[in-house]
């Protein structure tokens, strides 16, 4: 066990006879900020969601924080769910509850925080967010950019030691985006914040990220500092590259 | 000739772990209504919106179930045996061991039933259940449970309800169209059914009530992505509880008329 945060060590997963993660392995350092690139399909996705127990891997080692966490049960991942906040692709937001609620919910099931407390949580997350006056609307009123950065500030509010984002830029316009990315930044430098970032923008990737894996068809095929991956000869990165330096 | 046992094999396999995980869900959805933290004021919103959601379409159809009933039965009868004395006794007694119960729940199947279907089915594709867990949030207590309680509460009053109304609306019918007095029409019911028979609507009523929503949980939970993924999640819980309803009513029947 190294001094990584969050370990993969030869993950596999399949649905069925679908093999979608066939043996990935990487690591994360504490406060540093990973971004995961790929195309569409390949299984970002459910690379997150087996850190987090939503799925589990057939084989192989997922390590948070200095435990193995791939085979403990599902009331164990209760306090692993509680070090990592996880920003779905879809805002995932529920629907019967204002945009206050939504945000104090996590707090409310994690913490035992008078009324006060929580107000003032829920306040600056939103703000973190660049969210004011949409408090006591529901998810459905506000549109789906500020749907997903809701759903951002309600993971940032439980003050997770490890953050996964599922795509957290992809339908955003460009001034917003850029909002997200400073917080993800900010989150990694002002409180050591781990990040993993699943994505498939490597133009946002090259801006913020410390080290970058892409992803192909269940495999990593390349990994390394932005400036690494620059001079990457791989052709599906070069791609990437390109898409990147047009959109700038 | 392989490939068809392969298929029948594969069917039978698949079959078996559908009925094994929906077993799961029931037993854990048990385990969980009866140990705290009890989720009331949920509980209470279910049941508003099974009974709000469901009651006037049962009242209408019951009442025009009831009419069809007696009206049918008297013009038989009068072909039969020239005297539809009889009619009131017959049509409460179909009225209370089957056309209330079954009438009643296959519609809360198709209002409630394909609501939460949807519901849970667009929570799930959405990754609202996936939030919830990452929250600290079991889903089944948070959503299964308060469905389960209301239905079941639900079902036994929306069974009641419409075997009285549909008793009334029959003795309505009987007199304004058939010439039977109030009086008449009482006493000749009161020979062929007695109250035991309300209890045992009021059971099918719950038995009924407590299928409908682990059915229509099972199959949003196991939604697929897309719009299809929701409308098939509906589709096969209405289509699965109705069967379900229809199983069960006989076998309740068949228990029942040991106590007859
Ligand atoms: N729960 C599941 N059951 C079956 N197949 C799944 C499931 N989740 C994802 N998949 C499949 O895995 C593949 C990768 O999905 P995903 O991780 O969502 O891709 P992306 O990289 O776009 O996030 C897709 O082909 C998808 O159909
Ligand atoms: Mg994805």
């Amino acid at each position: 066990m190294s001094d990584a945060q969050v370990q993969f060590i030869n993950v596999i997963k399949s649905f069925g006879d679908r093999t979608i993660l066939k043996g990935i392995s990487f690591e994360a350092k504490q406060g540093e900020i990973l971004f995961i690139l790929g195309t569409s399909g390949t299984g970002k996705s459910v690379l997150l969601k087996n850190l987090v127990g939503l799925l589990r891997p057939d084989t192989g080692e997922i390590w948070v924080d200095g435990e193995e966490v791939s085979q403990i049960s599902e009331e164990k991942y209760f306090d692993i769910r509680k070090k990592c906040g996880m920003v779905f692709q879809h805002p995932a937001l529920f629907d019967s509850l204002t945009v206050f609620e939504n945000v104090a919910f996590g707090v409310r099931k994690h913490y035992d925080y008078p009324e006060e407390k929580i107000k003032e949580i829920v306040k600056k997350c939103l703000k973190l967010v660049h969210l004011d006056d949409v408090e006591e609307k529901l998810p459905q009123d506000i549109s789906y950019g500020m749907q997903k950065r809701v759903s951002l500030a309600r993971t940032v509010a439980i003050s997770p030691k490890i953050l996964l984002f599922d795509e957290p830029t992809t339908g955003l316009d460009p001034v917003t985006t850029n909002a997200v990315n400073q917080l993800i930044l900010d989150l990694s430098k002002t409180l050591k914040t781990t990040s993993l970032v699943v994505s498939h923008d490597m133009h946002c990737a090259l801006a913020i990220a410390d080290r970058i894996i892409v992803l192909d068809k269940g495999n990593i095929v390349d990994q390394g500092t932005p400036a690494e991956l620059k001079a990457s000869k791989h052709p599906l990165v070069k791609e990437f590259l390109m898409e990147a330096t047009t959109h700038a | 000739m392989i490939s068809v046992i392969d298929s029948i094999g594969l069917s039978v396999i698949k079959t078996v772990i559908m009925v094994r995980d929906f077993v799961v869900l029931t037993l854990r959805t048990l385990v969980y209504t009866f140990t705290p933290p009890f989720r009331v004021s949920d509980i209470f919103k279910q049941l508003y919106f099974v009974i709000n959601e469901s009651a006037p379409i049962v009242i209408f159809c019951v009442c025009s179930a009831a009419a069809v009933t007696i009206i049918e039965s008297s013009f038989h009868m009068k072909i039969i045996i020239q005297n539809d004395a009889l009619v009131p006794g017959f049509a409460a007694l179909l009225i209370l061991r089957e056309l209330g119960a079954v009438v009643s729940a296959l519609l809360v199947t198709s209002r409630v039933g394909a609501g939460i279907a949807a519901e849970v089915g667009t929570m799930q594709i959405t990754e609202q259940i996936d939030a919830l867990k990452m929250l600290g949030i079991n889903p089944i207590r948070f959503l299964v449970v308060p469905r389960l309680i209301a239905s079941v509460i639900g079902g036994v009053v929306l069974s009641i309800l419409a075997n009285l109304v549909c008793l009334y609306v029959a003795m309505l019918v009987s007199q304004y169209k058939l010439g039977h007095s109030a009086g008449s029409f009482i006493v000749a019911m009161r020979a062929f059914v007695s109250m035991q028979d309300l209890y045992f609507a009021a059971i099918k009523g719950a038995c009924f009530g407590f299928v409908i929503p682990l059915v229509s949980c099972y199959f949003g939970f196991r939604c697929k992505a897309g719009a299809e993924g929701v409308g098939l999640a509906t589709t096969n819980s209405v289509v699965t509880i109705s069967i379900s309803i229809i199983t069960i009513d006989f076998i309740l029947s068949w228990i029942f008329s040991y106590f007859y």
